[in-house]
């Protein structure tokens, strides 16, 4: 119930007044005079007040004054006499609600209190909306910090590094992720350096061409690269990237970096291990070769003895050369276990493929036409000048080279034309293929499974049976491969791809 | 002049260590260096005994000895297998061979794994020519 305090010096009036407000369901405090009303006022604390202007002591004006000071919500009806129209202005001047002519008729008594609840009531509600305003408005503030603190704990505790620039590829954000890869501090990067000095050259460069929209590229998808670190250390890293845009257009760049140091330390420990093992598993192969190594030592050593008895030099000459051949391919077998169980970073330099190539011809050239076999060499010449470690090239063709002979030699249809041929073929994305191809013996599926990867020998007292193993693992180490293609009775493929640098842009790409 | 004996190896270093066996033991050595030139000596020679090793380029010691043990003409002639390989692998191959659909073959009166001592061997070639 709504309370309204009345006001007015005439207790008829006061009485009258008071009995119809009741009747319309309001709470009646009356008052017969301003001090009297305003001391009611303080103690209830009504939204509404109806006072009569002219009063003895303190009138209707003063009363007004008094109680807008004490609320200013309070809404002040103001009864006025006949002709009291100056009072009445000045009454609103003082933020009187409204007033009513004496006599008080109960109509204008009514619409007046209706405007004053009305306003009372949108007021109430003007207040209720503005409070519920600040508290959404706070409450989403705080939500924001919530979500930016959120985003800079995510981005500091990313194991990825993660480097955001503007949209004049200065660093703005550069977490710790970022710090282990690239080995600079946060506070020598961030507003201190543009990532054209931060990243490698192709990968700013194509943040600066997706900025000016000159690539069309928003993404930059995942891919394996290397990142030059501040002590110069070529870093292994996984690496994407994102044009940052606000409405359409372009305002900064994000990358993002997965350190692959472990896991690559990790494969290479994992390939370590497995070469070792496959020495551990054929030492049944090693012995199976020192047994025959065994042999010619044994049988040279006889051959001594019996030299060395009759006094017979020929014998003893014989049986000397039978130990040194002996030892020979006891340091063969050595050697290429060693090469094999041994850790080589290749050495790169300036060479040419196809003089390699050459220079294998030549040394299995003899070979293969004391056993009827053809020998050419199908050089690509485009291929000039190029950066690759040649000791690996070497080795590897003279290796595969000189298998291919000794297929065709192990050929038991004796109708063919053997024939091996080295080939060099210019492949994209700066690969070099060599091919040796022979149309001798050929394999069957079982050989071929464990051709690269087991101690094995199909060729007696000729291999050590090394010899792919050690291919392989030369080629890999130059980050290459080596693949093989056969048919029993047919002849043998073996294809090797290895990268290379142009001679003006230094070692190949890893 | 000794009985005749057939070295066929692809190994020189082989063919001169059981050669000088031979020699020594007063036989009279012959020599073939892969599977292929050892049959056609076999059947222009005669030998009494071949020693005969397996991994060998033109025709391996394993089919040798088929074509050796298969042949009436020629059964009879005696083998000493000297191989690094195992025997063990050798019956396995000769076996693989037969059910493939050959007949069978008898196994090798000796079978020797490199290396030998030069008494091993002269002793076994004794045994069976004496």
């Amino acid at each position: 119930m709504d309370k309204i305090l009345l006001i007015d010096d005439e207790p008829d009036i006061l009485r009258v007044l008071g009995i119809s407000l009741r009747a319309d369901g309001y709470e009646v405090i009356p008052a017969l005079n301003g001090a009297e009303g305003l001391q009611a006022f303080s103690r209830e604390k009504p939204p509404i007040v109806i006072t009569d202007i002219k009063m003895p002591g303190m009138d209707g004006i003063e009363v007004l004054e008094k109680i807008k000071a004490l609320d200013p919500n309070t809404e002040v009806i103001i009864i006025t006499g006949h002709g009291d129209i100056d009072n009445a202005i000045e009454s609103l001047k003082y933020g009187a609600s409204d007033f009513i002519n004496k006599p008080v008729r109960d109509e204008a008594l009514s619409i007046a209190l209706a405007r004053a609840k009305e306003k009372l009531d949108i007021r109430q509600k003007l207040s209720e909306y503005t409070t519920d305003l600040e508290k959404k408005i706070e409450s989403a503030t705080r939500e924001l910090r919530r979500q930016t603190n959120f985003q800079i704990k995510l981005i500091r505790s990313s194991n990825d590094g993660i480097v955001a620039t503007d949209q004049d590829l200065e660093v703005v954000i550069y977490n710790p992720g970022a710090e282990s890869i690239f080995g600079y501090n946060q506070n020598e990067v961030i507003y201190k350096m543009a990532i054209t000095e931060l990243f490698p050259p192709e990968i700013a460069d194509q943040f600066r061409e997706a900025l000016k929209g000159e690539n069309g590229m928003k993404d930059i998808a995942w891919r394996e690269t290397a990142i030059v670190a501040r002590d110069g250390l070529d870093i292994p890293v996984r690496f994407s990237g994102t044009i940052l845009q606000e409405n359409g257009k372009e305002m900064g760049t994000v990358a993002f970096f997965q350190d692959l140091r472990e896991i690559k330390r990790l494969e290479k420990e994992l390939v370590k291990s497995e070469r070792l093992a496959a020495v551990g598993q054929t030492v049944a192969g090693l012995a199976h070769g020192i047994k025959n190594i065994l042999h010619g030592l044994k049988g040279g050593s006889y051959l001594v003895d019996i030299g060395i008895q009759r006094d017979d030099t020929e014998k003893l000459k014989k049986g000397w050369e039978t130990i040194k051949r002996n030892i020979g391919r006891t340091s063969n077998l050595v050697m290429d276990l060693l090469s094999y169980s041994k850790e080589r970073e290749p050495e790169y330099d300036a060479c040419e493929p196809n003089e390699i190539v050459n220079d294998v011809y030549e040394l299995v050239k003899a070979k293969a036409s004391e056993n009827r076999v053809d020998i050419a060499v199908e050089p690509d010449d485009t291929i000039g000048e190029v950066i690759m470690d040649g000791s690996i090239i070497h080795e590897v063709l003279l290796n595969l080279a000189s298998n291919a002979v000794d297929a065709c030699l192990f050929d038991e249809d004796v109708s063919k034309n053997w024939q091996v041929k080295l080939k060099t073929e210019m492949e994209p994305q700066h690969v070099i293929k060599f091919e040796v191809s022979d149309n001798g013996a050929g394999m069957e599926q079982e050989v071929l499974q464990k051709l690269f990867t087991s101690f094995f020998s199909t060729k007696g007292h000729r291999g050590t049976g090394l010899g792919l193993m050690v291919s392989r693992k030369l080629v890999e180490e130059h980050h290459g491969k080596i693949a093989v293609t056969s048919q029993l009775g047919r002849g043998t493929t073996f294809t090797v791809r290895l990268p290379y640098r142009t001679v003006e842009a230094g070692s190949p790409e890893k | 002049m000794g009985k005749k004996v057939l070295v066929v190896d692809d190994d020189p270093d082989v063919r001169l260590f059981s050669v000088t066996v031979l020699e020594e033991n007063g036989y009279t050595p012959l020599e073939a260096a892969n599977g292929e030139e050892g049959l056609k000596m076999i059947k222009e020679e005669k030998p009494d005994l071949v020693i005969l090793d397996i991994l060998m380029p033109r025709q391996s010691g394993i089919r040798l000895y088929r074509e050796l043990k298969t042949d009436k003409a020629l059964k009879k002639i005696e083998v000493i297998i000297l191989s690094g390989i195992a025997k063990k692998t050798f019956l396995r191959s000769q076996k693989a061979l037969t059910e493939f659909g050959g007949e069978e073959v008898p196994e090798p009166k000796v079978y020797l794994e490199k290396p030998v001592e030069p008494e091993v061997l002269a002793a076994e070639i004794k045994k069976i020519l004496d």
